[in-house]
């Protein structure tokens, strides 16, 4: 029971962490853009900033981190906005703040660091790459969804070939510089940001983290389009669950930490950093779609126009 | 001087291969075995591949008979310096024994001639070396072991003597082993062709679940293996785009096996 206990907090702390330091359980740049969010505020010295770059372990992760260079692209195009959640759950919801960071301090990050210290960093970025395939179903469907059909295929020819010629998904040469196809960074919560759905307030799940009223169907759409869910017996598919998150969590240790410390009030940090977060990769994609439209693509009206009138 | 070596090395290649068919094999193996020369990047790289093989071979224990296997396969391989390759491969196969139930006895009927198996997981491990005469021409050899991690299995329903008997066949712990050389040609393209002789030996475990006296292959628990034990491959590895290749290889021993694999280089 208590090792159950302990697969459900450290599954769940994981996708808060994924929620509130990367969002998705397949997306590890998401940690940076929040760090860089984190240093934009005005509460940060100097000295906490560089502390907060030096402490970024992904750096030297960089040159295996080419996903999401699509939607970079577009998210640079965004002007910066500054991004409110209601929050009218604040106190519980800060509650559930302390106990996920309790649950990441004691029970997470120990066993990642052990885990680091004996997995080499290929490995481990292999074992990445294996359950970010396989979480193929949840981003081809939210493509779908957002008509985005070019990122769809793009998605499709990546499961294919990386299963096929990846070692089922161990490896990813479709991110190389031949192939070119980089994973797409979408998920559910973001297709209902681009039908318009507002996000509602801020939650922080017990175990589960940091999402917006929206953003809460990532955790029901993972379940049901994530082939690990389907395991049986069920133990067995939340033992993999915490593996995943246990390797995912070595790869970017010291994220948490570096936002943490660099914040006056670290619920709040989180809070703003997680709806800045999400405002920009949903705008992100809105203006993807926009521009990849085929009067856009023929130059009526002109890309910066429309990108005026995005923003 | 290009002219030179086509007329000193073709004969040399054509000698190869008709020797490589013309061995009174019976034999075959499992999976392709591809070009001589490793794929990967000179420094040292993977390379992977997905392949297909139709692959016919004979048996024999007293009695021989057909064996035809389609089998489908990914492979990982580490090679350096266009010289050396170590490989692996996991895949499955199904498999189809012709006439194994058929009975000569007049008072016996089966259900079913042939022998029938799902797909079961197999693996092997492979190495090559790779040595270039010159820019065109290189001599090879390769050696490749395979094993079968589950056994095939099927049913017949035998009425001998009026009497009904429900049976299972099972063709169990097959592995095989290859050993071959061959010559290889590169051609301005890119593209490779090779061929050679190889030897190769092949054994499983055949076992009855129920007793039977109508055949040959009713007697529990005995081992078969190949007929023979040489055959001679002929292929072309053919580069395509973005860094896959084509590479397509024939087999021959007294059956011909064919096959197909698309490889990528990292």
């Amino acid at each position: 029971m208590i090792v159950c206990v302990f697969v459900l907090c450290a599954q769940g702390l994981a996708y808060g962490q994924e929620t509130s330091f990367t969002v998705g359980p397949q997306d590890e740049s998401v940690s940076q853009q929040i760090v860089s969010s984190a240093k934009a505020t005005p509460d940060l010295t100097s000295e906490d900033q560089s502390k907060t770059a030096s402490n970024n372990p992904t750096d030297e992760l960089s040159e295996d981190y080419h996903e999401d260079e699509i939607l970079e692209e577009y998210a640079a195009k965004i002007k910066e906005e500054k991004v409110e959640i209601a929050d009218p759950l604040e106190p519980l919801n800060r509650v559930f703040h302390e106990f996920n960071d309790k649950l990441y301090f004691w029970a997470l990050k120990p066993v990642a660091q052990g885990y680091k210290a004996v997995v080499p960093e290929p490995a481990r970025v292999s074992v990445k790459n294996f359950f970010s395939n396989l979480a193929f179903p949840a981003r081809f469907l939210s493509c779908l969804l957002q008509a985005d059909f070019s990122g769809a295929a793009t998605e499709a020819g990546r499961f294919t070939i990386n299963t096929l010629w990846g070692i089922g998904g161990l490896m990813d040469p479709s991110s190389g510089k031949e192939l070119n196809l980089q994973k797409q960074d979408t998920d559910l919560g973001q297709t209902l940001g681009v039908w318009g759905v507002g996000q509602g307030f801020y939650i922080v799940w017990p175990v589960f983290g940091p999402y917006s009223f929206r953003d809460t169907v990532i955790l029901a759409g993972d379940y049901f389009i994530y082939p690990v869910s389907y395991i049986n017996p069920w133990y067995a598919s939340w033992g993999v669950r915490a593996y995943e998150e246990v390797n995912a969590t070595s790869l970017r240790i010291g994220d948490y930490e570096a936002l943490k410390d660099a914040a006056i009030d670290p619920y709040v940090a989180f809070r703003d950093a997680y709806a800045q977060y999400r405002f920009k990769k949903i705008k992100a994609r809105k203006t993807k779609l926009t521009l990849s439209a085929p009067a856009a693509q023929q130059g009526k009206p002109a890309d910066a126009e429309l990108l005026n009138k995005e923003n | 001087m290009k002219k030179k070596i086509l007329t000193i090395y073709f004969p040399v290649m054509l000698l190869m291969v008709v020797s490589a068919l013309a061995i009174p094999p019976r034999a075959d193996a499992s999976g392709l075995f591809g070009p001589l020369q490793t794929v990967s990047r000179e420094q040292g790289g993977l390379n992977t591949a997905v392949g297909y093989l139709y692959h016919e071979d004979t048996y024999e224990n007293g009695e021989s008979y057909r064996v035809k296997q389609n089998e489908i396969y990914s492979q990982a391989a580490y090679g350096a310096k266009n010289i050396w390759e170590i490989y692996g491969r996991v895949g499955v196969s199904n498999m189809k024994l012709s006439g194994i139930f058929a009975s000569s006895d007049h008072f016996v009927e089966t259900s079913k001639d042939d022998f029938e198996a799902d797909w079961e997981f197999f693996g092997a491990l492979g190495a090559k070396v790779f040595y270039p005469i010159n820019a065109v021409f290189g001599v090879g050899a390769f050696m490749q072991g395979t094993y079968y991690f589950t056994d095939f299995s099927d049913h017949a329903s035998i009425t001998s003597g009026g009497v009904p008997i429900k049976t299972e066949m099972k063709f169990e712990n097959l592995w095989d082993a290859d050993f071959g050389i061959g010559l290889q040609a590169q051609l301005p393209c890119g593209a490779k062709l090779y061929a050679g002789p190889y030897i190769y030996y092949s054994e499983a475990d055949m076992s009855l679940s129920s007793d039977w006296t109508g055949t040959e292959y009713t007697k529990k628990d005995h081992t078969v293996s190949n007929q023979s034990m040489a055959g001679g491959f002929l292929g072309a590895d053919i580069p395509l785009i973005r860094g896959f290749r084509l590479n397509v290889e024939g087999q021959f021993a007294d059956r011909f096996s064919a096959g197909l694999a698309v490889s990528y280089t990292y």
